[in-house]
């Protein structure tokens, strides 16, 4: 008799949870200062209104927020909003898990999102798969306080004068005068869009499944060679050349003076300067020769996935409509250096009076950087399976600084691994079109 | 030395009892490595919706990719070096301590401990103490600058997985041996002794042969579990790289499966991965195993 009693009470609480079926999920990767402006705006949401209760879940990094995504999926048992990031975009277009957000969102003015984010996430119909979130480019950063020890009072912005002024360190007995992590977001990736160049064919997936890579091809195989040269000159470092063993934390510490880094970190690396150092922030270098084209969108954008009822989409479309907000994506760009990429809040930023304090500084420059003139290799990445592209192009381009190879040969290597991919992609998803 | 009293009087009960144990087996490790066997016939679309039988076609793509070989190249090197050493060391500090040399009692106990410590704790630790900068070589590398840089050269990174998973290893094997050592009776070293064996002579004629059993035991679970325990060590330490140096078998399933999203690759690999370490242990058994005396 005890156990029925308990079984109807149980049925009764499942009842009234599914009656209020405003409670939400959303699954997000950031951690450290970013995770906390996150949390902040769940916060913010919560409070702000009764209808909807979001529950927000960090899970430690984008690739397992997306493992776990895809194991919670096949288990019915997903939440109803996730962030995901640049790399997994064709992913999870084909993957029949979310819907478009433009599509539940039709009245939106989605067009107040500059083109070069839109490029990234939207169907070749021009219908925005994704609410870009947490977006953020490729910066250049420096320390001035220890460039002006060594004498160099502008600011390179070119490679030329990035080595120059490397050299001038060295010379002056700098340890670790530029720091990158030779990752393909930053080596190939933006810089391929913002030198015009192409990763692969068909403008880089978008035209179709078929596409092969192109990058070892392309200049990027003399700018890495270059990397290999000044990293055995002792002008660049890896992340593993530091004390500190990551590049942002060697940066941040003051053991090297430039890097090139996420806008995403900025935040960081003011704190981590405050009072000791000062701290420039611009665009990516280019060569000489080479007209500046955009830079990517990166970070991550959130999307509503399949399998939820009517309730639950109104509480996701009531998120996203607050995230949007321009006072909520102005605090978050205060709290982060992420970029907000929509028309709207720039303007708001502009007005405020504040459009030159330090904790907007990220959005202009991030923003001047991926409003630079496209190309049709420049909208993004179109192309499957990329996250472990990603890694495998990191892979073999180790292998070239560590010596074991050459650098041309590493990224012959890495195409031929990538079309492979490309081409199991393509198998996978056999006689499906690309939205 | 079975007895009537030590059986069960009840047929149902034993079954009960194991029953618990039998189910966390059957759907932790039946259940999935007969998906695995199953999706390696299949192309799998990462959020299901999805998958297309292609007979061989998985096997036939990993048997041909010079990135499996080579990554099965390294588990097989990381399995003879590191379990050899796992064993051998073990060995010498159990001959020392059975020996009575000094320190020997609080050796036994300290020897032990490592045994309490979880391999992911154990990378993070090594990490730390092979840190190129900080850590017990760094004046290694004040001398010779670039001499050890685990971060940039594979074969420091090899080492540096190799010297962690022998000293997780040490505990176990230590006391596994020491308990062989141990029940060697007395006389036999007088015997021995008497007969004007010297110390290292006892220890080849006399100690090593009559611990067989449990060095044979010792080698084959160090050469079977040493092909899926390096998972947390790598996991933690190196990553898999520099430039996949030191990803083994183990860890490109994982990273195939999970940050790749090609199941059926990573199925494929975790099928011939198992048939390799059940053929391993089964010609163990067939070419060492025989040859043991468990008499004595």
């Amino acid at each position: 008799m005890k156990i029925s009693i308990l079984a109807a009470a149980a049925a009764l609480m499942a009842g009234a949870c599914s009656a209020q079926a405003a409670n939400i999920e959303f699954w997000y990767g950031n951690t450290g200062p970013v995770e906390t402006a996150i949390k902040a705006q769940c916060d913010a949401f919560n409070a702000a209104q009764t209808q909807h209760k979001v529950t927000c879940v960090g899970q430690g990094s984008y690739e397992v927020s997306m493992q776990k995504a895809i194991a919670a999926y096949r288990a019915k048992n997903h939440p109803v909003l996730i962030q995901f990031f640049d790399a997994g975009t064709l992913d999870l277009m084909l993957s029949n898990a979310v819907v478009p957000v433009q599509e539940i969102l039709p009245d939106v003015k989605w067009d107040s999102y500059i083109a070069g984010a839109r490029a990234y996430y939207e169907t070749s119909g021009g219908k925005l798969f994704a609410q870009p979130y947490n977006a953020s480019t490729l910066l250049f950063y420096t320390n001035k306080t220890e460039l002006e020890k060594a004498g160099i009072t502008q600011t390179p912005t070119t490679w030329e004068e990035v080595i120059d002024a490397a050299r001038k360190l060295k010379t002056a007995g700098h340890a670790c005068p530029f720091v990158t992590d030779g990752d393909t977001w930053r080596v190939l990736e933006q810089f391929s869009a913002r030198h015009g160049l192409p990763i692969a064919s068909r403008h880089n997936g978008y035209d179709g499944l078929d596409a092969e890579y192109v990058f070892n091809t392309t200049f990027v195989a003399k700018h890495l060679q270059n990397l290999v040269d000044w990293r055995k000159e002792g002008l660049v470092k890896l992340n593993a050349d530091t004390k500190a063993g990551n590049y942002t934390a060697a940066f941040n510490a003051g053991e090297c003076a430039m890097m090139e880094g996420s806008s995403g970190s900025y935040a960081a690396s003011t704190k981590a300067f405050d009072g000791k150092y000062q701290i420039t922030v611009n665009m990516a270098p280019m060569y000489k020769g080479y007209e500046r084209h955009n830079t990517l969108v990166g970070g991550a954008s959130i999307y509503v996935m399949k399998g939820h009822d009517q309730a639950e989409v109104d509480g996701a479309k009531a998120f996203l409509d607050f995230l949007r907000k321009p006072e909520q994506q102005m605090a978050f760009t205060a709290a982060t250096g992420y970029v907000p990429v929509t028309n709207d809040v720039l303007d708001a930023i502009n007005k405020s009076g504040d459009a030159k304090a330090a904790k907007y500084a990220t959005a202009a420059i991030g923003i001047e950087s991926m409003n630079q003139p496209p190309t049709a290799d420049s909208r993004g990445i179109r192309l499957g399976f990329y996250v472990q592209f990603r890694e495998i192009f990191m892979e073999e381009t180790q292998k070239a600084y560590g010596g074991q190879q050459t650098m041309q040969v590493s990224l012959d290597n890495a195409k031929k691994r990538g079309d492979e991919l490309l081409r199991r992609f393509e198998q996978t998803y056999k006689g499906v079109k690309l939205p | 030395m079975t007895s009537e009293s030590t059986l069960f009087s009840n047929r149902w009960l034993p079954i009960l009892l194991v029953a618990p144990f039998m189910l966390l087996i059957v759907l932790f490790f039946y259940v999935p490595i007969f998906q695995a066997f199953y999706w390696s016939f299949f192309l799998e679309q990462p959020f299901g919706g999805g998958s297309m039988f292609v007979g061989l076609d998985n096997f036939a793509r990993v048997l041909s990719d010079r990135e499996f070989w080579q990554a099965g190249w390294r588990t097989i090197i990381f399995m003879v070096t590191a379990s050899s050493l796992a064993v051998l060391i073990p060995l010498i500090l159990a001959v020392a301590a059975d020996r009575k040399v000094r320190l020997s009692l609080p050796a036994r106990n300290v020897l032990v401990w490592p045994k309490g410590v979880a391999g992911a704790s154990i990378g993070v630790v090594f990490a730390f103490v092979f840190n190129p900068f900080v850590g017990i070589l760094a004046p290694l590398n004040k001398a010779f600058p670039g001499i050890w840089a685990p971060g940039i050269d594979g074969t420091d990174a090899f080492i540096t997985l190799i010297a962690a998973h022998v000293w997780g290893g040490i505990p176990f094997n230590f006391v596994i041996l020491l308990a062989g050592l141990q029940s060697i009776p007395r006389t036999m070293h007088q015997a021995a002794a008497m007969d004007g064996a010297g110390p290292w002579r006892r220890i080849f004629d006399v100690q090593l042969p009559l611990i067989m059993p449990q060095l044979f035991l010792t080698l084959v679970l160090e050469f079977t579990e040493s092909v899926t325990s390096a998972f947390a060590l790598i996991d933690t330490i190196t990553h898999g790289g520099p430039g996949g140096a030191t990803t083994l078998l183990v860890y490109k399933i994982y990273k195939d499966g999970f940050s790749g999203y090609d199941l059926s690759g990573a199925s494929t690999q975790t099928a011939i991965l198992m048939i390799f370490v059940i053929l391993l242990t089964a010609a163990q058994f067939v070419f060492l195993g025989r040859r043991i005396n468990y008499e004595r």
